[in-house]
């Protein structure tokens, strides 16, 4: 089942590099909404997992499909998921994944039926140009760093809380949790479409365990907070830098965001989050045994 | 080899690929050695994997929740020292810190992570080819990206 939900895990990571690496803004966001529900199937399977007593991590062996047409970019995905199909289990969730991978395939194939749907894919050329923007090297420079840094952060705050949030009982952090991830999305997404826009797609690196099997949940709440400050600050010296308005203006509501992550976080550390009964915090103690700090 | 390593001043084509695609990134079946670099303050972590006979460092990956300077001088360092000797490799470490000296702060911080994994990581081959117990070696650093 481990198996299962790293190559939905996978899935989830194709689908949604897919939509980013595609300009065709109707195309883009169909498929990101697919992205969604496939990650909703990685949460559904992972938490049937934790009732059946298993475990799950966030390990992957995959690599961006780096095509240069649509059509091929396509063909590829539709082999992804024509190849999970057969691991599914015969339950009342694999039906559903079969039958939301199914409506996936026919729109896939819808696309490839129409030649008009075809574009060269930009996405990893490397041009590192913003569109129409004429934006210097050291603007260029600044914009890609940030990408990468927080392309990374985003995805790690969503698979973060996403395995918090499988392991906890307690409502307000259920629902915390919730909302933080579907912020972290809303900024991977973003962050995801500018870097096909400057040619240097990239999946974010995988996460080791380290990142999170969180063994304090205080401390990593504090640190979570310590980092939206970092990343507010990252954003208000980037829009300072890029002098562009229409970027300018986008990176002031990414930092206005932030305040407002702080805001839930907090949140969790304004309750009694020492009561750590609440979260069944699997085998943090066996992992960390043998570690000298 | 070790001397013709950059430590990246802004973005180069070379910067960009080592950002695009790390090398050696990941985890590693059966290591030889595992080593941690913690900083405590900001919760930061470099972990190394090295697979070796004692002699030549066969294969190697490594880890972090870091930066991306952290990144860049990770997978730069990983493959320099994949398939050397750990003799050179434990030199290489001296004379990469000597060209830090031209680095920023906060970019001596983030190599000086990956370093001191790497020196965790054969401690721990070490300590388990003296018979002791330990499944990671942890060295938790003095300096801390927080100061900046």
């Amino acid at each position: 089942m481990n198996n299962l939900y790293q190559q939905k895990h996978e899935l989830w990571l194709h689908i949604a590099f897919t939509s980013f690496a595609i300009a065709d803004e109707t195309i883009k966001s169909r498929l990101y909404d697919l992205s969604q529900i496939a990650f909703r199937h990685m949460k559904w399977i992972g938490s049937e997992l934790l009732l059946a007593g298993e475990n799950y991590n966030y390990d992957r062996e995959m690599q961006l499909c780096k095509k240069e047409s649509l059509f091929e970019l396509v063909e590829d995905l539709k082999k992804r998921v024509e190849e999970i199909q057969s691991h599914y289990p015969h339950t009342r969730l694999g039906s559903r994944c079969r039958s939301d991978d199914g409506y996936l395939l026919e729109y896939l194939s819808s696309l490839l039926a129409d030649p008009q749907n075809n574009h060269p894919i930009t996405a990893y050329n490397r041009v590192c140009i913003y569109g129409e923007k004429n934006l210097t090297k050291e603007q260029i420079d600044a914009l890609t760093l940030f990408l990468f840094e927080e392309s990374y952060k985003e995805y790690e705050l969503v698979l973060v809380y996403a395995y918090m949030q499988a392991r906890t009982d307690d409502v307000l952090q259920f629902s915390v949790f919730e909302d933080l991830i579907a912020e972290s999305h809303f900024h991977l997404k973003s962050f995801g479409n500018m870097m096909a826009k400057l040619g240097i797609l990239a999946l974010p690196r995988e996460l080791h365990e380290m990142s999170y099997v969180i063994k304090d949940l205080e401390k990593f709440v504090r640190d979570g907070i310590a980092e939206e400050e970092a990343a507010k600050e990252m954003c208000r010296e980037l829009s300072s830098k890029i002098k562009d308005e229409e970027l300018s203006k986008f990176f002031d509501f990414i930092n206005e965001q932030e305040s407002y992550h702080i805001a839930l976080m907090q949140k969790l550390l304004e309750r009694d989050i020492h009561n750590e009964a609440a979260m069944t915090n699997l085998d943090f103690d066996e992992f960390w045994s043998g570690v000298d700090i | 080899m070790i001397e013709n390593i950059q430590i990246p001043e802004g973005m180069n084509p070379e910067v960009l690929e080592h950002l695009m695609n790390p090398q050696n990134y990941g985890k590693l079946e059966n290591p030889s050695g595992v080593g941690v670099a913690l900083d405590e303050k900001s919760g930061e972590y470099v972990i190394f994997y090295i697979q070796t006979d004692g002699k030549i460092i066969n294969d190697l990956r490594f880890a972090t929740n870091g930066c991306q300077d952290t990144v860049v001088v990770g997978s730069m360092f990983t493959q320099m020292i994949k398939g050397d000797a750990i003799e050179y490799a434990q030199t290489s470490i001296q004379k990469l810190n000597q060209k830090l000296g031209g680095a920023s702060p906060q970019q001596q911080i983030c190599a000086d992570m990956v370093l001191s994994a790497f020196v965790a990581a054969m401690q721990n081959y070490e300590n388990l080819q003296n018979g002791k117990t330990e499944e990671m070696h942890v060295l938790k650093m003095k300096e801390s990206c927080d100061n900046e």
